[in-house]
C-alpha cells in the first residue's frame, strides 16, 4: 500500500487535465451543440439511445414485436415453461409471457413519461414563480414544498391510492393510469421545484436579466425568454432519470396492489401476479421483471450520459 | 448552534402539522369510502356506516378530528384497529424488527458502500473502478423488489442457501438478505457519492501537502482523504434511514417479515386505515427528525460549516 508507485499515482490522479474535450471551433457554440458534440462519442449514450428505440417502438407498435393476443388464454398451457412455441412460456392463465410483456411497455412507458411531464409542469412552474417573485409566494411553495417532501414516496403514494381507488373498486383503464401520474406527479413535483427555484434564482441576479428588466422586459418575457431557458439544463437532466424511476415506482405500487390492475397490461401486475408462483414456475416473473429493469436501465443510462454532458463541473 | 437547533425544530413544527394532517386528510376525507369491503361481498348497511363513523369521529369537522388525532398522538394513545386490537400493542410487536432491519441495511450500505466507493475512486479508470461503476449502475436500475424477488428465487428457491421466508423472531442471521435487498439501491448511491467524494478531494492542496510530507500512501488515505471525504457520505446515510423505514414495506412484504412496514402491508390490504394513519406519522416522524439530526451533524462534522 506504501509504495512509491501508488503515491505517484495519487498525484497524478490529482493533476488530470480538466480542459474541455470539445475543440474550439469559429462558429457559433451554445450550450445544445457542446452537449451534443459530447454526447455523440459516448458509447453509453448511444448504448441507451439504442434500447430507447427499441422500447418505444415496443410501446408505439407491439405487432412488430410479436403477432400474439396478449389477452388470448389458455387455462391448458397454464405456467408452462419457455419453448419454441411461446419464448417465455405461459403465465397463470395461459396467456403468452412474451406478447404480455411487449404489450406492458406501453403502459410503462406512457405513464413515466405523462407523470414525469405533469411533475416538470407543476414543480417547474412553482419553482420559477417561487424565485422570481419571491416574498410570501416563495415561503408558501417552499413550505407545502416541504410538507409533501416529508412523506416519504411510497408511503404517500400508499395513502393516496388505497383511499382513492381502493383494491374493490374499478375504474376504467383510462382513470387508473390517470390517477397513478397524478399521484407520482403529486409526491414528485417538490424536487423539481427546488431545482427549478435555485437555478432561477441564481439567474435572477445575472446581468443579462438586470439588462433585459432594464429595458423594459415583463415579468412573462423575462421569465419565459430569460430565465427558463437558463434554468433548463438542470431540469432537462433530472427529468431523464426521473422517467426511469417513475416507471420503477409505478411496478411497485402496482406491486403493491395499489398501482395498475387489469385488465391495464403492465409488467409490475405480471410481477405481481406471479410472484406467489416463485416455486413452480419463475419464468412468469422473471422475464417480466427483466423488461422492467432494462427499460429503467435505459432511462438511467441516458440520464447519466446526458448529465455528464450537461454539467460543466465534470467536463 | 444552539440556537441554531432551536430555530430548526420550531421549523419543523409546520412541516409536521402539514404532513400529519395531509395524511389524515386523505385517508379519511378524500373520496372513496374508508369502510368499503368491509362487510365481506355486500355493501354495509347504513346503520354499521353510521355507527362506524361515529366510533372514529367521521361524523365530525375535519378540523376537530384532526385535534383530537393531535391530542391523541401526544398522549401515546392511538386507539384500536377495526378489529378492536390495541394499534399501540402492535406498534410495540413490529417496531424493534424493522429498526433491527433498518440499522443491519444502514450498516451494509456504510459497509460495502464506502469500500466500493472508495476502491473505485482511488484507481480511477481502473479494474475495480468500471467494475464498480457498472455494478452500481444495474442495482440503480433494478427496483427493490426485483432485486428482493430475484435473491429469494436464487438463495431461498433455487440453492437453499436461505428459507425464502422469515420467521416470527425475525433474527439478525435471517435479515442478511432482506437487509442486502433493502439496502441495495442506497449502497450504490452511497459508492458513487464516495467515488465522486475521493476524486475531488485527491486533487485537494492537503492530499498534496500530506504526500510531500512523506506520509505513507495509508496514512494519506485512511487519515487525511477519508475522514474529509466521508462528510457527505454521512449526510446522506443519515437521510436516508427514514426513507428505509418505508422501503421497508416492499422488503418486509417480500420476505413476510412482520415488523412497521409488513404491518403497514397487511393493513393497506385489509384497508385498515386506523393502522394506516398512525403508522405513517410515525414513520414520517422518524423521517423528518433523522434529516433534522443529519443537518445538525453536518455542523459538528465539517467545522468549515457556520450555521448563521
Amino acid at each position: 500500500m506504501s509504495d512509491p508507485t501508488a503515491t505517484q499515482d495519487l498525484i497524478k490522479g490529482a493533476g488530470e487535465p480538466t480542459a474541455s474535450p470539445v475543440a474550439v471551433r469559429g462558429d457559433r457554440r451554445s450550450l445544445w451543440r457542446d452537449t451534443w458534440d459530447i454526447l455523440k462519442r459516448r458509447k453509453i449514450f448511444w448504448i441507451s439511445f439504442v434500447m430507447l428505440i427499441v422500447f418505444l417502438l415496443m410501446a408505439a407498435f407491439p405487432t412488430l414485436f410479436t403477432h400474439k393476443d396478449p389477452e388470448y388464454a389458455t387455462l391448458a398451457k397454464s405456467m408452462e415453461g419457455p419453448s419454441a412455441d411461446a419464448w417465455f412460456g405461459y403465465d397463470l392463465q395461459g396467456r403468452d409471457v412474451f406478447a404480455r410483456s411487449v404489450y406492458g411497455a406501453r403502459t410503462s412507458i406512457i405513464v413515466g413519461v405523462l407523470a414525469t411531464l405533469a411533475t416538470v409542469l407543476l414543480g417547474g412552474l412553482t419553482g420559477v414563480l417561487a424565485a422570481y417573485f419571491g416574498r410570501w409566494i416563495d415561503a408558501v411553495v417552499s413550505r407545502v414544498g416541504e410538507m409533501f417532501l416529508g412523506l416519504p414516496y411510497v408511503l404517500g403514494a400508499i395513502i393516496i391510492l388505497g383511499t382513492v381507488t381502493p383494491a374493490q373498486s374499478n375504474p376504467g383503464k383510462a382513470m387508473i393510469m390517470a390517477v397513478v401520474i397524478i399521484v407520482l406527479a403529486l409526491l414528485g413535483w417538490p424536487i423539481l421545484m427546488r431545482i427549478a427555484r435555485s437555478a432561477v434564482i441564481q439567474a435572477k441576479h445575472q446581468d443579462y436579466v438586470q439588462a433585459a428588466r432594464a429595458l423594459g422586459a415583463g415579468p412573462l418575457r423575462l421569465i419565459f425568454r430569460h430565465l427558463l431557458p437558463n434554468s433548463l439544463a438542470p431540469i432537462l437532466v433530472y427529468t431523464t432519470i426521473t422517467i426511469g424511476s417513475y416507471i420503477g415506482a409505478e411496478a411497485t405500487l402496482s406491486l403493491l396492489g395499489i398501482g395498475l390492475r387489469p385488465p391495464v397490461i403492465s409488467w409490475g401486475i405480471a410481477i405481481a401476479d406471479h410472484a406467489s408462483y416463485m416455486r413452480t414456475g419463475a419464468h412468469a416473473l422473471l422475464f417480466p421483471a427483466a423488461f422492467l429493469s432494462l427499460c429503467v436501465l435505459t432511462f438511467v443510462m441516458l440520464g447519466e450520459a446526458v448529465r455528464d454532458a450537461l454539467d460543466p463541473k465534470l467536463r | 448552534m444552539g440556537r441554531y437547533a432551536i430555530r430548526r425544530l420550531l421549523q419543523l413544527v409546520p412541516v409536521v402539522l402539514g404532513t400529519t394532517f395531509i395524511i389524515n386528510y386523505m385517508v379519511w376525507q378524500l373520496p372513496g369510502d374508508p369502510f368499503a369491503g368491509r362487510c365481506g361481498q355486500r355493501p354495509c348497511p347504513d346503520s354499521y356506516i353510521t355507527a362506524m363513523r361515529e366510533q372514529f369521529g367521521l361524523d365530525q369537522p375535519i378540523l376537530v378530528q384532526y385535534w383530537n388525532f393531535l391530542k391523541n398522538l401526544l398522549t401515546g394513545n392511538f386507539g384500536t384497529d377495526f378489529n378492536g386490537v390495541s394499534v399501540a400493542t402492535q406498534l410495540g410487536d413490529a417496531w424493534p424488527i424493522t429498526i433491527r432491519l433498518a440499522l443491519m441495511a444502514v450498516a451494509f450500505e456504510a459497509i460495502i458502500g464506502i469500500g466500493a466507493g472508495v476502491l473505485s475512486g482511488l484507481k480511477r479508470g481502473g479494474f475495480v473502478d468500471n467494475v464498480v461503476t457498472v455494478s452500481t449502475l444495474v442495482l440503480l436500475s433494478l427496483p427493490i423488489f426485483v432485486t428482493g424477488y430475484l435473491l429469494q428465487w436464487i438463495l431461498g428457491v433455487q440453492l437453499h442457501i436461505i428459507e425464502p421466508t422469515v420467521s416470527d423472531a425475525a433474527t439478525v442471521p435471517e435479515l442478511i438478505v432482506p437487509a442486502l435487498v433493502l439496502a441495495s439501491l442506497n449502497m450504490a448511491f452511497t459508492a458513487r457519492l464516495t467515488r465522486t467524494s475521493i476524486v475531488e478531494n485527491l486533487r485537494a492542496d492537503y492530499v498534496r501537502t500530506a504526500v510531500a510530507k512523506g506520509l505513507s500512501n495509508r496514512r494519506v488515505v485512511a487519515i487525511h482523504l477519508l475522514r474529509n471525504s466521508l462528510i457527505p457520505v454521512l449526510t446522506f446515510l443519515g437521510t436516508e434511514v427514514g426513507s428505509l423505514m418505508s422501503g421497508a414495506i416492499i422488503t418486509e412484504g417480500i420476505f413476510n417479515i412482520h415488523g412497521i412496514g409488513g404491518l403497514l402491508w397487511r393493513a393497506i390490504n385489509g384497508q385498515d386505515y386506523t393502522i394506516v394513519v398512525p403508522v405513517a406519522t410515525l414513520l414520517v416522524l422518524v423521517y423528518l427528525v433523522s434529516n433534522l439530526l443529519v443537518d445538525l451533524l453536518y455542523g459538528v462534522l465539517d467545522p468549515r460549516i457556520r450555521y448563521e
